[in-house]
C-alpha cells in the first residue's frame, strides 16, 4: 500500500489525518475481507448447487422433453404438462396423495399430541419406556414394516383375519386388496410409523411451558380441558406448526408405506404421487414425463407450505 | 444513452451458477455409452455379467470351461447379482454415464419391455438375429417374440416355460379325481367343485395382491392358453377379443365356485400356507414353478406331486400356455462386446448346453430338437415321484403359444390388474372388466411418451 500512495504524483484529494484508522477499520472488516469469507461458505453452496440447484434444473429440463433413459432428449415444450391434466392416473394420484396429507395433519398429528400429553403426564411411571415404544417404528427399516403388515394383513393365511375369525366370525376381510380398506391399512401404518416420532417435538414443547400458567389457569378455575386449550396450545404454536408443515410436506411425498404394502394397488387405489413419479421413470421409460409429475409436486408441495407458514405464522415474532 | 446500474457481486455469482449448470444439463442428459477402447478379438477377456438368479451365475461360472474349448477366447466371469427391475434401470444409468455397462445381462421378460421403448434395444444391445437365422426352426420361434424388435432378435430366452398342471397324485386319488388330464377345464371344474364344496379342496390359485406381475400372469397363462394374447405381434392391445373374455370367465367362473383360490403371493406366505396345509392340491404354472413355488414351500410333499398338461378350454386352444423368463444379452459398443455375444450363444444353444441347463436349474430347452433327446426323456425327478418329466413337456411343446411385448407393458400391467381384482369379485362382469381396462389403457398411452 505504501508503494501505491507515493508513486501516484496527482492523485485524489489528500487523504484527512483521522481517516487512516478508519480505513485500516474498513479492511478489516467482513465486507471487505478478500476472498476468505467466500472461501469459508464455498464448500456448502458447491455441493449445495451440485446436488440440489443443478438436479432441479435438470428436471425442469427433462421435464420439457421426451426421453426414454437413453440417447438424447426430444423437446416437446409443456406437451408432458398438457398430457399430465389429461392423465386420469394422475389426478388418483394426487387424489390419494391428498387423502394421505390429510390423515398426516388431521389424525396424526392430533394423536402424536394426544401421546406427547400423555408422556407429559406428572407422576407417570416408566416414561422412558414408553417413549422409547413409541418412537421404535420410526427407527424400523420400512422394508421390515412391509413384511410385518403383510403377513399381519394377509386376507387368507393374515394375523388381524384369524383373531377376527375366532372372536367374531368375521375372518376374510381384504385389508390390502379392498381399494378403501387398503387406504385404510396405510393410513393406519402412517399413524403407527409417525405418531412416535412427532410426540418428541411435541413433548419438547411441553416441556418448555412454564408451570405457573398452569398454575395461575387452575387458580382462576379452568379444568383440564380449559388448560389445555387456553395454556397449552397457545404455548406449543410454534412447534405444533412446524409439525404440521413437516407433516404435510412428508405426506405428499409419500412413498415408502404404498410402495411396500400395496404397490399402489389394488389398481391404483394407492397410488401416490411419488410413486407415479417413480413408476413413469423406472417402470415405464417416461423419464421426461415423470420430471414434469415431479415439478408439478414440487409446485404444489411449495405453494401450500408457503400458505401454511404465512397462516401458521412461523418464524415470526408473537 | 444511460445504462442500468452494475450487477453487484451476488448477481454475478447468481447468474454464473445458473449459466453453468444450463451448460451442464444437456452435455449430462445426453452422454451415452460411446466406449473407443480397441474391441479384443481373441485371448484373455473379463466379462461383467449381470443377473438377477443365483441359478444363473452358478450356470455361467460352470459353464465357462466348457464353452471355452474351440474358443477364441479365455473367459474370465465378473459376476454381479441385482434385482430384476433394478438391473434394468442400473444398465441405462450406466449407459448414460458412458460407462460401467455389464457385458453380458440377464433381463426378466417382464423388465425387458421397458428396453423396446424409443431405441434404446438398438442402441444398447447386441443384435443376434444372424444366430435365429442360422438355427431357423429348431430354435423355439415363440421364445423369440418376446426379445425381438422390429424383426431383430435382441437376447435368448434362458427357458421355453410351458404350463402344466401339478397336482397332489395323492389328494387326486382320495378324493377319486381323475389322474388323466381331462379332455376340458370345464370338465375339471365339474368334477373338482364336487370336491371342493365339501372338504374345501382348491384345484388353483390366483394372485390377487400388490405383486401387479403375479396378477397379470393369472390371466395372462389362461389367455395365451385359450389362443389369445395381450398384445398382437405388432405391439397393438387385443385384450378386447373373445378369447379374453373367455380366459376371464374361466378364472372367475373357477374361483366363484370355490374351485380356484386367491392368494396374495404366489412365492411366499400365502401360498405356501395353502400347499403346506393341503387345501391347494393343484396349481397350473410355469414349468419353473416347481423349483421356486413348489418344491422350497413344501419340500415335506416330495413324491407326491406329479405334473401333465393342461385340459383345454371348451372352445379349443392349446394344452399348454407360457409364463416368465429371462433373456441373455450382450452389451453392444464395447471392446468385449463379440466375445460376450459368442459366450451367450455357446453357453446356451448348443444342445449339450440346453440339457445341462435343465439339469442345472430345471429351465426347459429352447431348441425343439433337445425335446427328443433320449438322456432327458428318460430323466426322472425324485420330488415327484421318479416321474420322467420330459414326457409331459415333449408332448405338449409343439402348442406352445407366442407372446407378444410391447413397451406398454407396464402400463397395461397397473390398468388390467385392478380391473381383473374386480373381476374376480364380482364388481364388473368380464367383458366390463377388459373394456374398462382397455379403455384407460388407450387413456394412458394417448401420446407417444
Amino acid at each position: 500500500m505504501t508503494a501505491v500512495t507515493t508513486t501516484v504524483p496527482a492523485g485524489p484529494p489528500a487523504v484527512p489525518a483521522d481517516a487512516a484508522p478508519a480505513a485500516r477499520t474498513r479492511r478489516r472488516s467482513p465486507s471487505s475481507g478478500g476472498n476468505a469469507p467466500y472461501l469459508f461458505i464455498a464448500p456448502f453452496y458447491v455441493l449445495y448447487v451440485l446436488f440440489m440447484i443443478v438436479p432441479v434444473l435438470a428436471a425442469v429440463y427433462l421435464s420439457l422433453t421426451e426421453w426414454v433413459g437413453l440417447g438424447t432428449p426430444t423437446f416437446v415444450g409443456a406437451r408432458n404438462y398438457a398430457d399430465l391434466l389429461r392423465d386420469t392416473s394422475f389426478r388418483t394420484a394426487l387424489g390419494n396423495s391428498a387423502v394421505y396429507v390429510l390423515v398426516s395433519v388431521l389424525i396424526v398429528v392430533p394423536c402424536a399430541l394426544l401421546v406427547a400429553q400423555a408422556l407429559n403426564a406428572r407422576g407417570l411411571r416408566a416414561r422412558d419406556l414408553f417413549r422409547v415404544t413409541f418412537f421404535v417404528p420410526m427407527v424400523l427399516s420400512p422394508i421390515v414394516i412391509a413384511l410385518v403388515y403383510g403377513l399381519l394383513l394377509d386376507r387368507s393365511y393374515g394375523v388381524v383375519n384369524t383373531v377376527l375369525r375366532a372372536l367374531f366370525g368375521i375372518g376374510s376381510v381384504d385389508w390390502l386388496g379392498d381399494p378403501t380398506l387398503a387406504k385404510v391399512a396405510i393410513s393406519f401404518v402412517l399413524l403407527w410409523r409417525w405418531v412416535g416420532y412427532l410426540s418428541i417435538f411435541f413433548l419438547a414443547a411441553l416441556q418448555a411451558v412454564p408451570r405457573e400458567l398452569y398454575e395461575a389457569a387452575a387458580l382462576d378455575g379452568a379444568g383440564a380441558l380449559r388448560r389445555f386449550t387456553t395454556v397449552t396450545l397457545p404455548a406449543i404454536q410454534p412447534v405444533s406448526a412446524f409439525v404440521v408443515v413437516t407433516s404435510f410436506i412428508s405426506a405428499a411425498q409419500l412413498f415408502d408405506e404404498p410402495y411396500l404394502l400395496t404397490r399402489g394397488g389394488p389398481g391404483e387405489s394407492t397410488l401416490s404421487v411419488a410413486m407415479f413419479i417413480y413408476r413413469a421413470a423406472f417402470e415405464r421409460q417416461q423419464l421426461g414425463y415423470a420430471a414434469a409429475a415431479g415439478v408439478v409436486l414440487f409446485l404444489v408441495v411449495f405453494v401450500v407450505s408457503q400458505v401454511l407458514n404465512r397462516v401458521l405464522a412461523i418464524g415470526r415474532a408473537q | 444513452m444511460s445504462i442500468g446500474p452494475s450487477p453487484t457481486r451476488r448477481q454475478l455469482l447468481r447468474w454464473g451458477l445458473v449459466g453453468a449448470a444450463a451448460a451442464a444439463l444437456p452435455g449430462a442428459l445426453t452422454g451415452c455409452a460411446t466406449q473407443t477402447a480397441a474391441a479384443v478379438r481373441s485371448g484373455d477377456v473379463t466379462l461383467d455379467l449381470w443377473t438377477h438368479d443365483d441359478g444363473y451365475i452358478t450356470f455361467f461360472t460352470d459353464s465357462v470351461p466348457v464353452v471355452q474349448s474351440g474358443s477364441r477366447f479365455r473367459y474370465e466371469l465378473d459376476v454381479t447379482k441385482i434385482g430384476s427391475a433394478d438391473l434394468v434401470t442400473k444398465v441405462l444409468a450406466q449407459a448414460v454415464a458412458g460407462t460401467g455397462t455389464p457385458d453380458v445381462a440377464g433381463f426378466e421378460i417382464g423388465n425387458f419391455a421397458r428396453l423396446l421403448r424409443g431405441n434404446i434395444t438398438e442402441e444398447l444391445l447386441v443384435d443376434l438375429s444372424d444366430v435365429r437365422d442360422r438355427l431357423g426352426d429348431d430354435l423355439i420361434q415363440a421364445r423369440v417374440a418376446p426379445f425381438s424388435k422390429d424383426g431383430r432378435l435382441y437376447a435368448l430366452d434362458s427357458d421355453a416355460p410351458l404350463v402344466v398342471q401339478y397336482y397332489r397324485e395323492d389328494l387326486f386319488r382320495e378324493d377319486g379325481l381323475s389322474l388323466e388330464t381331462p379332455e376340458t377345464w370345464a370338465e375339471f371344474l365339474d368334477a373338482a367343485e364336487a370336491v371342493s364344496s365339501r372338504k374345501g379342496t382348491r384345484y388353483g390359485a390366483v394372485g390377487v395382491g400388490s405383486d401387479l406381475g403375479q396378477v397379470l400372469q393369472g390371466f395372462q397363462i389362461p389367455l395365451m392358453q385359450a389362443g389369445g394374447n395381450l398384445f398382437d405381434a405388432e405391439g397393438r392391445l387385443t385384450i378386447e377379443t373373445p378369447e379374453a373374455e373367455r380366459a376371464l370367465a374361466f378364472l372367475v367362473d373357477g374361483i366363484q365356485r370355490g374351485v380356484f383360490t386367491t392368494v396374495t403371493d404366489m412365492y411366499g406366505g400365502s401360498i405356501q400356507a395353502a400347499l403346506k396345509s393341503g387345501e391347494l392340491a393343484a396349481v397350473s404354472m410355469p414349468s419353473w414353478y416347481a423349483s421356486y413355488g413348489i418344491q422350497p414351500n413344501v419340500p415335506e410333499q416330495a413324491g407326491r406331486w406329479r405334473i401333465r398338461p393342461l385340459p383345454r378350454m371348451t372352445e379349443g386352444g392349446s394344452r399348454t400356455s407360457v409364463g416368465g423368463g429371462t433373456g441373455f444379452a450382450a452389451l453392444r459398443a464395447k471392446p468385449n462386446s463379440e466375445a460376450a455375444a459368442e459366450l451367450v450363444e455357446k453357453v446356451y444353444l448348443s444342445p449339450a448346453q440346453q440339457v445341462a441347463r435343465y439339469k442345472a436349474l430345471g429351465y426347459l430347452p429352447t431348441l425343439r430338437s433337445v425335446y427328443d433327446d433320449p438322456e432327458l426323456l428318460a430323466l426322472g425327478n425324485d420330488y415327484f415321484g421318479g416321474q420322467p418329466l420330459f414326457e409331459v413337456y415333449a408332448e405338449i411343446v409343439d402348442e406352445i403359444p407366442p407372446y407378444y411385448q410391447s413397451p406398454d407393458m407396464s402400463i397395461l400391467q397397473t390398468v388390467l390388474s385392478g380391473a381383473l381384482l374386480d373381476a374376480y369379485r364380482g364388481r364388473r362382469t368380464p367383458a366390463e372388466a377388459l373394456s374398462t381396462a382397455a379403455d384407460a389403457f388407450r387413456g394412458q398411452t394417448r401420446s407417444e411418451r
